[in-house]
């Protein structure tokens, strides 16, 4: 087989792996972002998807849909975790590997509200951003993003999550809060969630 | 999952991190740094618009080390400048000398001290030679790949890692050009012996007209175009080689001149001081004057 039909496979392959992990969050008002299951019942997106809302609704692939809770907000890495039902839900792969300037990265999400869009690019920068809170390491990728990306995830050739994509600069420069970052958050949401069911 | 997919990815970043060791920051302004290629141990070839201070010139080795660097030589006309490195040591990066359209390239740079930072793209057209804002180049490579800030002076890489050119947003109006490698490489080693790059330099005002097919019949050759001088400068090498307003310049060194673009492309700084054939058609008649060229002040 030709190089390029060997890409195609393999590009096929990471999109059935990654396409049951990738939710759409929808506050209820205008625009929708998305999210990445983590197991557990759990559901990743940014804060700014969130929005103050308690509860949100939940879209999957295989048209499930639920009202989930807000169990955990970080305003200072811009993320948030919902609750759905945990019956049997697939869970995404998230990367331990540190990451690479030039490897090649895809941004998975709804953007402009067109559902499942893949869109592919390099890793530009291991970087960090002055944010509001102070300084928060951050990817930035050459990938085309619009609203609607956001808690959406950035992905490795692998199809494993490098970030969550949370911003746009100029269309086709895209940052993305990195897998180390989400693993603490949610590491931090499961004690929490422990010690209360412990109360 | 080990596929095709992640072996492109894995070699993408490979060549990445090949090139990022010879890629510095480079501090010559005030506004953002910009990037260089470290092209021998102790010189660096960047942008020359990044350079906006000849003096307190640092730079930033990819190991950290930060250093200070000295302007050997600068050339506006192709916008590429070359520094020297006193107590530090680079790695040299290994030049790419050809590109072809199509294919994978990384556009690199080094404007802040977070690490390396890239974009991917294919050479999109080549061309050339270019008339810049100051002079020109003989060739060009544009790519899509985004030049984000600080990009400028930073290498376009090939998937093996070499250079294929070098970055520039210099030549103004917002375009991103890439300089070949082998052309960029040629001019940093003039720049690095003799501090600056010569041009050739006639001392006349010219304007392209079309020849006639009586004109064409007495060179005896199909061209459709000279060049009508419409002033000469006094005491200028075209005047001391008898050139006079009203000849058509259609030849210099037995190559045909039917534009600007081959007038330019003829004057380089290898026949500068040497005295080199011009053909032209006076009263259409055509005549050949040996003018020895200028260096362009």
């Amino acid at each position: 087989m030709k190089a390029t039909a060997l890409l195609n496979a393999a590009l096929d392959e990471l999109l059935e792996r990654i396409r049951p992990v990738l939710a759409l969050v929808s506050n209820g008002r205008r625009g929708a972002g998305a999210g990445v299951l983590a197991g557990d019942g759990l559901v990743l997106t940014n804060l700014h998807v969130v929005g103050r809302a308690h509860t949100v609704q939940v879209l999957l692939e295989d048209g499930s849909r639920y009202d989930a809770p807000v169990i955990a907000r970080d305003p200072h890495v811009d993320l948030a975790l919902l609750q759905i039902p945990a019956n049997g839900h697939p869970a995404a792969v998230f990367s331990s590997s540190r990451p690479r300037p030039g490897e090649l990265v895809y941004a998975f999400g709804h953007p402009w509200g067109q559902r499942n869009v893949l869109t592919g690019g390099v890793l530009s920068a291991v970087t960090s951003l002055r944010g509001w809170h102070g300084e928060v390491p951050v990817l930035r990728a050459d990938v085309q993003l619009a609203p609607g990306n956001s808690g959406g995830p950035l992905l490795n050739a692998s199809g494993e999550v490098i970030g969550l994509n949370a911003m746009i600069f100029g269309g086709d420069q895209s940052v993305a809060i990195p897998a180390s970052l989400i693993q603490s958050f949610l590491a931090g949401a499961r004690k929490n969630q422990r010690m209360q069911a412990a109360l | 999952m080990s596929n095709i997919l992640v072996e492109l990815s894995n070699s993408l970043a490979a060549a990445t991190e090949k090139a990022a060791a010879s890629t510095l920051l480079v501090n010559a302004r005030r506004r953002m740094p910009a990037s260089g290629i470290a092209f021998a141990p102790d010189l660096v070839l960047t942008a020359d618009h990044v350079i906006e201070q000849e003096q307190d010139i640092t730079v930033l080795l990819p190991d950290g080390t930060k250093a200070v660097a000295q302007l050997a030589g600068r050339d506006p006309g192709s916008d590429l400048a070359v520094l020297r490195l006193e107590k530090v040591r680079a790695t040299p990066a290994e030049p790419a000398m050809q590109a072809s359209i199509g294919q994978l390239v990384l556009a690199l740079g080094r404007p802040s001290d977070a690490g390396i930072e890239a974009s991917l793209g294919v050479v999109s057209a080549m061309g050339g030679p270019l008339r810049t804002p100051q002079g020109s180049i003989d060739k060009y490579i544009r790519t899509d790949a985004t030049p984000y800030p600080g990009f400028s002076g930073g290498p376009l890489v090939d998937a093996e890692g070499q250079v294929v050119g070098v970055n520039t947003s210099g030549f103004g109006r917002g375009v991103v050009l890439t300089i070949p490698a082998e052309y960029a490489w040629k001019v940093a080693d003039q720049l690095a012996r003799s501090g600056s790059v010569k041009r050739g330099y006639l001392g006349v005002r010219s304007e392209a007209v079309e020849l006639s097919e009586a004109a064409q019949k007495e060179l005896k050759r199909k061209q459709a175009s000279g060049l009508l001088l419409v002033s000469v400068e006094r005491k200028s090498p075209a005047e001391a080689g008898q050139l006079i307003v009203g000849d058509i310049l259609v030849g210099i060194n037995g190559q045909p001149v039917p534009d600007h673009d081959a007038l330019f492309a003829q004057l380089t700084g290898d026949v500068v001081g040497k005295s080199v054939p011009m053909e032209v058609l006076r009263g259409g008649k055509p005549l050949v004057f040996m003018v020895e060229v200028g260096a362009r002040p």
